[in-house]
């Protein structure tokens, strides 16, 4: 049984899964559940001061019958009174002491609005804060959430001015909405955040109703836009989580989401840099119970890699994410096609032959049945075959050995560049 | 020709000139391709016209070698 406990900026936890701030962590019955099921912590939703919601509030996008491959939401912060929910803080950290317990917060950017909230929760006794830079809709129009997230200099100065009143770790969570999210994290560091957080919600539409018309989600016939999460989010998530993670100018740990529905996609994460985790969308698709299935999957996983805690992860992969032109041009895989497990359905001849290289070809065997092989010296290896296959074990993508040493184009640039330029050139 | 044909027939071009005792001067990168050109002490400057992207990586692993044999 390997030791799955974690450390966020000296924010402990029994487990490296904690609920998001959102839906499920609305009020200490939930939460109390939530820790009962498992979860290791919880970041409680949003705290300021008390919101009016419209209705509907979500709207899922099904791709293919599969139900909820992402989520959009209109919905706001807490629309209940800040005692409420403190004394409700207090009584599940009272119940649950060795449980994580953040509370997320978002004030207009002002010095004193921050100073007195910082202060009046951390009364409470709390593990840590959480600064939601993020929220995309309704709170972004009054100036707070990703409208202050998407600035750099006011999210060095809010993070800033919740330091100088904080004695509880602070998490600054960043909004997704902004072409680099190194920029805002860097600024966050700077502010002197303990740990950063993402992603929030990504800007969307999730559709429009074909006879009426309407937006969907729709109120009484008008919509705005909302946020998008759930596994359609996932990869852009942990792309954020791994160029914050492989940044030298961003040192302080990441507690990572977007997309998380599974022990894998949490390993991703975790690989790629996060310290933890954070769900939301699949616990709102599945219950607080899908944790179970987490905990125990993460255990297996580390127990088979002989791994004895799960810190031992953090990070694994971040020296392998790096930029293009460092990738080795010289390296090559060629699609191989197994004959004997191929049901010849054609899909990987029509992929390659319509939108790749033209390099499967359709031939016929002495007993007059078709077949496929991959023509190797034009295969680009792309992957397109085996993408669209849908047989496990049809198409082998194999390496193939290069007869020259690893190239990557910077190198071949600065090659070429010294032949314009010999003065520039270490070698010559 | 296909790609692979035209690609081992750019090559060849390459060696042919690494053979004869040529080196690499000089690339210029351009819309159609490489220009890579020749330099050979005593000879007149040769051009290829590489348009393959597998030649284009060859003669760069070429170039890499030659300027580690410097
Ligand atoms: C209905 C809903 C409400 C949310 N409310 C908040 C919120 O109040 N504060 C916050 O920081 N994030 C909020 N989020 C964003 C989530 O915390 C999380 O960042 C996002 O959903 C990505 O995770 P997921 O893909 O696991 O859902 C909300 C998300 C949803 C779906
Ligand atoms: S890997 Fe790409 S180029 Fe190669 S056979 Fe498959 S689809 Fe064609
Ligand atoms: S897509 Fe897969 S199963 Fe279908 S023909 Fe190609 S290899 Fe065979």
């Amino acid at each position: 049984m390997a030791d799955l406990r974690t450390n966020l900026a000296g924010i402990e936890s029994p487990n490296p899964f904690w609920l998001a701030s959102a839906p499920p962590t609305n009020s200490g019955y939930q939460v109390q559940r939530a820790f009962e099921a498992g979860w290791g912590g919880a970041v409680w939703k949003t705290l300021g001061d008390p919101i009016l919601n419209v209705s509907s509030r979500f709207a899922a996008v099904s791709f293919n019958g599969q139900r909820v491959a992402g989520f959009n939401n209109i919905e706001l912060i807490t629309d209940r009174p800040l005692e409420v929910n403190l004394q409700e803080i207090y009584e599940t950290k009272k119940r649950f002491p060795n449980h994580t317990v953040v509370v997320s917060l978002m004030v207009e950017p002002q010095q004193e609005k921050w100073h007195e909230i910082v202060k009046r929760v951390e009364e409470v006794g709390v593990d840590g804060l959480e600064l939601n830079f993020g929220c995309p809709h309704g709170m972004a129009e009054r100036g707070m959430g990703s409208a202050s997230g998407q600035v750099p200099e006011l999210v060095e100065k809010q993070t800033y001015w919740v330091k100088e009143a904080a004695q509880t770790p602070v998490i600054v969570k960043l909004t997704p909405n902004i072409t680099d999210i190194t920029v805002t994290a860097e600024s966050a560091a700077r502010g002197g955040a303990d740990a950063i957080s993402m992603i929030n919600t990504i800007n969307s539409l999730a559709g429009v109703d074909l006879d009426s018309w309407n937006t969907i989600p729709h109120v009484g016939g008008k919509g705005a836009h909302g946020g998008y999460c759930g596994p359609a989010v996932r990869p852009i998530a942990l792309n954020m989580v791994g160029e914050c993670a492989r940044s030298p100018r961003i040192n302080v740990p990441i507690s990572g989401m977007g997309g998380i529905s599974n022990w894998q996609n949490a390993v991703e994460f975790m690989l790629m840099g996060a310290s933890n985790v954070q769900v939301c969308t699949a616990a709102m698709h599945h219950g607080f119970r899908i944790v179970e299935d987490m905990i125990d999957g993460l255990n297996n996983y580390l127990d088979e890699k002989g791994i004895s805690s799960v810190q031992d992860i953090i990070g694994k992969s971040v020296p392998k994410y790096s930029d293009w032109g460092n990738l080795d041009l010289n390296y090559k895989i060629v699609a191989r096609i197994n004959n004997d497990v191929c049901i010849n359905c054609n899909k990987c001849h029509i992929a390659c032959e319509d939108t790749s290289h033209q390099c499967i070809d359709m031939l016929k065997d002495d007993h007059g049945n078709s077949y496929l092989e991959v023509r190797e010296e034009d295969c680009v290896g792309c992957n397109l075959c085996s993408i669209v296959c849908p047989v496990d074990g049809a198409i082998d993508m194999v390496e193939v050995g290069s007869e020259h040493p690893p190239m990557t184009w910077n190198d071949r640039q600065a090659a070429i560049g010294s032949l314009q330029n010999p003065s520039a050139d270490p070698i010559k | 020709m296909s790609d692979y044909k035209e690609y081992l027939s750019e090559r060849e071009q390459i060696d042919r000139m690494f053979e004869i005792g040529y080196s690499i001067e000089n690339v210029q990168e351009n819309l159609s391709g490489a220009l890579v050109m020749f330099e050979k002490i005593g000879s007149e400057t040769e051009t290829l016209h590489i348009k393959t992207a597998d030649a284009r990586k060859y003669f760069s692993n070429l170039l890499l070698q030659q300027r580690q044999n410097v």
